[in-house]
């Protein structure tokens, strides 16, 4: 579908402005809380891609002959690829040599004990906390700052079950022969054009591994942080869920206020053999650049999840708030019999963000069930678009697909798409997709003013509602967080 | 890049415009040199993305019909039950005067683009004038480059209760396979109300390709009905792009019967320009066979409390594929905006293929928009309740397929033209349908 | 508690009330009746500060202050109530939580304390148990998939939990069966008190035989017409709304 995207078109022409609910809009102010940096020694490559910058990051991670070699071959692809054109995204062409590759705190660190204060403060006040209290919170975490993994928590009470949850370094060094087996079956190195970039420069990222029918006994969390500037963060992760496993992972990004754009391209594969399970929930707040559009991360991310066993389940949630741009389908390609994906969003956009996303369910096996629900909030003057492709193969009998796509306006200068893809070739499939656009009722926002709730809150509480379908699928920690996010985005909606 | 469809096209486009003079010359050179210059859309064309060009463009057709005037038509083929108003009609893309019917009606005009252009060119230079500088819209240039003919239909402000225009177009049996060009314009004056029926024929084995642009105008309070009754033989190809222009308070009400061709491309732009303008649209496709349809709707809402409510329907049977695009688009600005669109599917084959994509833009928040899509099988339920009435399985189909389809055409209120459509698209159906619902069910 | 003078109210360029005057005391129960068209739904909706409402001359004073200088919410946090006529659906908001940021919100803009949840419980369920209701409603959205009588049903159930001083109910009784009917009437009737009155906004008089009032005002095109007491009801029911048009054009001559 991305190689199909069109060239941005004109913005169609303006017709005069009627009155309407600039008061919504008006104060619309956003806070970024996450937009600090850590002063922090770091060694960096500079900026510039060429073979010997693969070479160097592979080289510099220990990384096995075979490993440099596929990270070669996907840099060698990477170089006879054409830069997509953007259907709906005005961006400007990235020059990729002004982009350093590796960034990471100068020194290494053999466990959380050693972690200096600055990093953990770090998390701390992202709300991530690595130190020994995390255990209340029951969450395993792996904290991956710029380009690689800072440490991991509670990875022994994890061991003891079986589950493998590292960084990414650390499970190729460990568990190569895991790795080999699974790396880019998902999303292979020549995917699309980032996927092809990840795969020869990536520095870090997660790697879990369920093993056959244990349920990993805690959430598992990572948390990435951009903090270098002029760098660019290309983090892997990799999911197998063996059969019966199930597992419930949280990912969560923030980067400093910087007014040039930083690329963040990740690459996320699951796997989910026979009676897997896995949830993916991500809650997203990239720095989305100020009010004026300078700054801000690039978000061109790859996601596919692939329920490769019969009666497998993969589960997208994701709430995304930040970046300057994203552009992400978080996709389950439905190869099992039974098995079942679902894909549940809210993104919301301001100032002059700009969002497309969505996601592909491609159902292969038999009565295989997809549902995406998809919630879009424009604010400002950003774009906010929907793209998703449900593809029915033809022997996918008994294939079923509800989408939902409700589209939320908040003022005048913003605009909100919806752009779905269905093709089915199995007459025993069932399809449907609905979608809406509207802006906040004034009967809405009247109603709640009347029985004392102010402006400000009532939208917040209105968007709250709009999104709850979504929040639901969150874990709890994460869909408050996720509603303080939405605030504090519409903070200072109404004047 | 030239290719075995276009090359002739396009080197007996330039003999044709080698001698002309003036503005349509060079509109003409410049959709030649657009087309010279980007041949065939690309295979990655997002407009093109379930409508493969290749077999097309592989392709060689004689420009034009030089028997057009001579051929013998059956007069059976161009009747319409319930239609005996004026006529005018066209054979292989040469307009044909005996048998058209022209009365003179006041307030009415009824011409042959030719006719006009040697009268009034200059009237026409508004639409003809039109440039497709999207290289997706190649069908577009080579009707802008190559149509020296088509119906003008224009009605003059405040006249209403105009019998119903026949507008006829038949593939007629030729020794070679033909390309016909045509362009049909349809201008509804301030305050006045047409109604048109576009009536495609064929003779059996015919496999022309067609191409006709239609370009409407509807000025300020004027309506304009406009049925579509495609019935073409199944070996031809048509590509038909409908465009029109509704000014405040004008509205276009079209429904779209497809049931015959080979391959077909049916572009339907419109634009929502005057205030309160509003747009109506119910469709149906039925295929089978090999048969490929694709329908792209194209709505903008370029004004005030504007609105569009769209209805399409599309059957798939045997080895076929239905494309449905219906794409709606706010502009920045056009508060009021009321948008609907409807697209339900049934697929009921498991050779055959529907690809459904329905758009919204959305640049105004003043608006209620939404759209729906399905692809399925017929309900169950209802299947069952036919039968324990005491229909046969087949019976029961073919009903219930018809009703779905009918929610295009029931609002005709020419009885006879409806019962027409009715059995036009009855004896289309499945005569056996394969029980494909049950084959797939879980449990 | 409640001094509405000369009051002229354009809707859409349109004028709708021309001149109403009304006053309503602490304790009291006003009825507002009319036929279709003469502006009682605008009554109550320039009462809690809708957009869109210009009131071009004229003046409404609460409490002694000048009301519509106050925004929607400082007008609920006064003790203003709307009843809706039409009571709109806000999807995926929960009703409970809804009605705890209303009442907080009102409580902060007092200066007085927040209830805890479990305060704020505690309040709802007595509120439920006068008025019959069951927990479900609870827990769904507010007025999401409601029933026309269940929408009115909620309506009286925010207004006994926010403990307004002025309640205005919008034609309330609209669309609701005899059972329904009662239910609100009896809703009304508990919580009538000396510091607190109601303007009954209503096209019939049978709302009238279960929520008595004291004064019965007939509002026809943009002023009030008639006023009196229950009897002035009976009245209207029996001769229809022709009546006072006909007497007016007597007294006239």
């Amino acid at each position: 579908m991305t190689q199909a995207m069109q060239r941005a078109e004109p913005a169609p022409r303006e017709v005069p402005p009627s009155p309407g609910n600039e008061h919504i809009v008006e104060a619309m102010n956003r806070r970024y809380d996450a937009g600090f940096v850590t002063d922090i020694e770091t060694d960096s490559l500079p900026p510039g891609l060429n073979e010997g910058v693969v070479r160097w990051i592979s080289e510099r991670k220990g990384e096995p002959a075979w490993m440099t070699e596929w990270r070669l071959a996907a840099y060698r692809h990477w170089l006879t690829m054409i830069a997509p054109e953007w259907a709906k995204l005005r961006i400007g062409p990235i020059d990729f040599q002004t982009i350093s590759y590796y960034s990471a705190p100068k020194a290494k660190y053999k466990s959380l004990a050693d972690v200096p204060k600055e990093l953990i403060d770090t998390y701390d006040k992202l709300g991530v906390p690595l130190h020994e209290r995390a255990k209340l919170a029951g969450v395993a975490v792996d904290a991956v700052f710029d380009s690689v993994s800072v440490g991991t928590t509670f990875q022994k009470e994890l061991a003891d079950v079986g589950v493998i949850f590292c960084s990414m370094s650390e499970a190729i060094r460990s568990h190569p022969e895991l790795v080999r087996q699974y790396l880019g079956s998902v999303v292979p190195t020549a995917d699309n054009y980032f996927a092809a970039l990840n795969s020869a420069v990536f520095s870090d990222g997660s790697f879990v591994f369920i093993p056959k029918g244990v349920r990993c006994p805690m959430e598992l969390s990572t948390y990435f942080r951009i903090n270098a500037g002029h760098t660019g963060q290309f983090e892997r992760t990799l999911i197998i869920a063996e059969e019966g496993a199930s597992v419930s992972y949280l990912e969560g990004c923030t980067a400093p206020m910087r007014d040039e754009n930083q690329l963040h391209a990740a690459v996320v594969e699951l796997v989910a053999l026979d009676d897997a399970n896995i949830k993916y929930s991500t809650v997203q707040n990239w720095y989305p650049g100020d009010e004026n559009g300078v700054g801000g991360i690039y978000n061109f991310v790859t996601k596919r999840g692939d329920c490769r066993g019969a009666r497998s389940k993969i589960v997208w949630t994701q709430v995304e708030t930040g970046s300057a741009i994203t552009w992400k389908y978080p996709s389950c390609v439905l190869r099992g019999d039974d098995s079942v994906g679902e894909f549940h969003s809210v993104a919301l956009t301001h100032h002059h963000q700009q969002a497309d996303t969505g996601t592909k369910m491609i159902h292969i096996g038999r009565n295989t069930k997809s549902k995406i629900i998809a919630k879009g909030i424009s604010a400002g003057r950003s774009q906010n678009s929907y793209r998703g492709l449900v593809k029915i193969e033809k022997g996918a009998s008994g294939a079923r697909n509800y989408t939902q796509c409700d589209s939320l306006l908040i003022g005048k200068q913003c605009g909100a798409h919806t752009f779905p893809y269905i093709e089915v070739k199995n007459p025993g499939a069932i399809v449907e997709h609905e979608a809406t656009t509207s802006k906040i009722s004034d009967d809405q926002m009247f109603y709640c003013r009347s029985r004392g709730i102010a402006e400000e809150d009532a939208v917040s509480l209105i968007v709250d509602g709009f999104c709850k379908q979504v929040f639901r699928e969150l874990p709890m920690e994460f869909a408050v967080e996720a509603k303080k996010l939405l605030d504090l985005s519409l903070e200072g909606a109404v004047g | 890049m030239a290719t075995g469809f276009l090359e002739p096209l396009i080197a007996e486009g330039a003999t044709l415009a080698g001698g002309q003079a003036g503005w349509l010359g060079r509109v003409r050179a410049n959709a030649l040199a657009q087309l010279a210059r980007d041949g065939m859309p690309a295979a990655r064309s997002e407009a093109w993305k379930y409508t493969s060009l290749r077999a097309l463009a592989q392709r060689a057709y004689q420009r034009g019909d030089s028997d057009a005037a001579g051929r013998s038509i059956d007069a059976g083929l161009l009747a319409l039950p319930g239609v005996d108003g004026p006529r005018l009609v066209f054979v292989n893309g040469a307009f044909r005067a005996d048998l058209s019917r022209i009365e003179p009606i006041d307030g009415l005009q009824l011409h042959t683009l030719s006719q006009v252009l040697e009268s009034d060119a200059d009237s026409l230079q508004g639409p003809l004038s039109r440039s497709f500088d999207d290289a997706a819209d190649v069908f577009a240039r080579l009707n802008t480059a190559l149509a020296g003919d088509g119906p003008v239909i224009r009605v003059a402000a405040g006249r209403r209760d105009l019998p119903l225009v026949h507008l006829v177009l038949i593939g007629a049996a030729a020794s070679t396979e033909l390309a016909w060009h045509l362009r049909g314009i349809i201008e509804v004056g301030e305050g006045a109300a047409l109604r048109v029926v576009e009536h495609h024929v064929g003779e059996s084995g015919q496999a022309h390709f067609g191409n006709l642009l239609t370009q409407i105008a509807v000025a300020a309070g004027g309506r304009l009905d406009l049925l579509q009754v495609q019935n073409s033989s199944e070996s031809a190809s048509l590509f038909r792009r409908s465009e029109a222009r509704l000014a405040a308070d004008a509205q276009l009400e079209m429904r779209s019967i497809e049931a015959g061709t080979a391959w077909l491309r049916h572009d339907l732009a419109v634009t929502l320009a005057g205030d309160r303008s509003r747009f109506v649209s119910r469709g149906v496709f039925a295929l089978r066979g090999r048969q490929h349809a694709d329908t792209r709707l194209d709505v903008r809402h370029a004004a005030r409390d504007t609105a569009c409510d769209i209805v399409w329907r599309g059957v798939a049977d045997q080895r076929s594929r239905g494309v449905f695009h219906g794409a709606i688009t706010v502009n920045p600005g056009a508060d009021g905006s009321d948008a609907q669109l409807s697209n339900k599917n049934l697929l009921l084959s498991a050779q055959a293929e529907i690809d459904s994509q329905p758009v919204l833009e959305i640049y105004a928040d003043e608006v209620k928009a939404a759209h729906g899509a399905t692809v399925g099988q017929l309900d169950e339920q209802a299947l069952f309740y036919l039968r324990s009435r005491g229909l046969s399985a087949q019976q029961a189909r073919s009903l219930l397929t018809l009703a779905f389809c009918r929610i295009a055409f029931d609002s005709i209120e020419n009885t006879a033209l409806r019962e027409h459509v009715d059995a036009l698209l009855l004896e289309r159906l499945p005569e056996e349908v394969e029980e494909f619902a049950s084959e797939g069910a879980p449990a | 508690m409640l001094k509405i003078e000369n009051l002229h109210v354009r809707v859409a360029g349109k004028d709708i009330l021309k001149g109403l005057d009304l006053q309503v005391k602490a304790g009291e129960v006003h009825a507002i009746m009319g036929p279709n068209g003469a502006g009682k739904s605008t009554l109550g909706n320039v009462l809690a500060g809708r957009a869109g409402y210009e009131v071009s001359a004229g003046s409404i004073h609460f409490e002694g202050g000048n009301l519509l200088e106050l925004e929607p919410e400082e007008r609920a946090a006064a003790g203003v109530f709307l009843a809706f006529q039409y009571p709109v659906e806000i999807p995926g908001v929960n009703n409970t939580y809804f009605l705890r940021a209303a009442l907080n919100a009102q409580r902060k803009r007092r200066g007085e304390a927040e209830l805890d949840s479990m305060q704020f419980l505690k309040r709802v369920r007595e509120k439920l148990a006068v008025l019959h209701l069951k927990d479900e409603l609870l827990h769904r959205a507010v007025n999401e998939g409601f029933s026309g009588g269940e929408k009115k049903r909620n309506e009286i159930f925010q207004m006994a939990l926010l403990e307004p001083k002025l309640a205005i109910l919008d034609e309330t009784d609209s669309g609701l069966d005899i059972d329904a009917l009662k239910m609100v009437a009896d809703g009304v009737n508990a919580m009538r008190d000396p510091a607190r009155a109601f303007v009954v906004i209503t096209h019939y008089q049978r709302l009238l035989d279960y929520i008595v009032p004291d004064f019965v005002h007939v509002l026809a095109d943009g002023r009030i017409v008639e006023s009196g007491d229950k009897s002035l009801a009976l009245k209207l029911e029996e001769h229809g709304y022709s009546w006072i048009a006909e007497r007016k054009l007597a007294g006239a001559a």
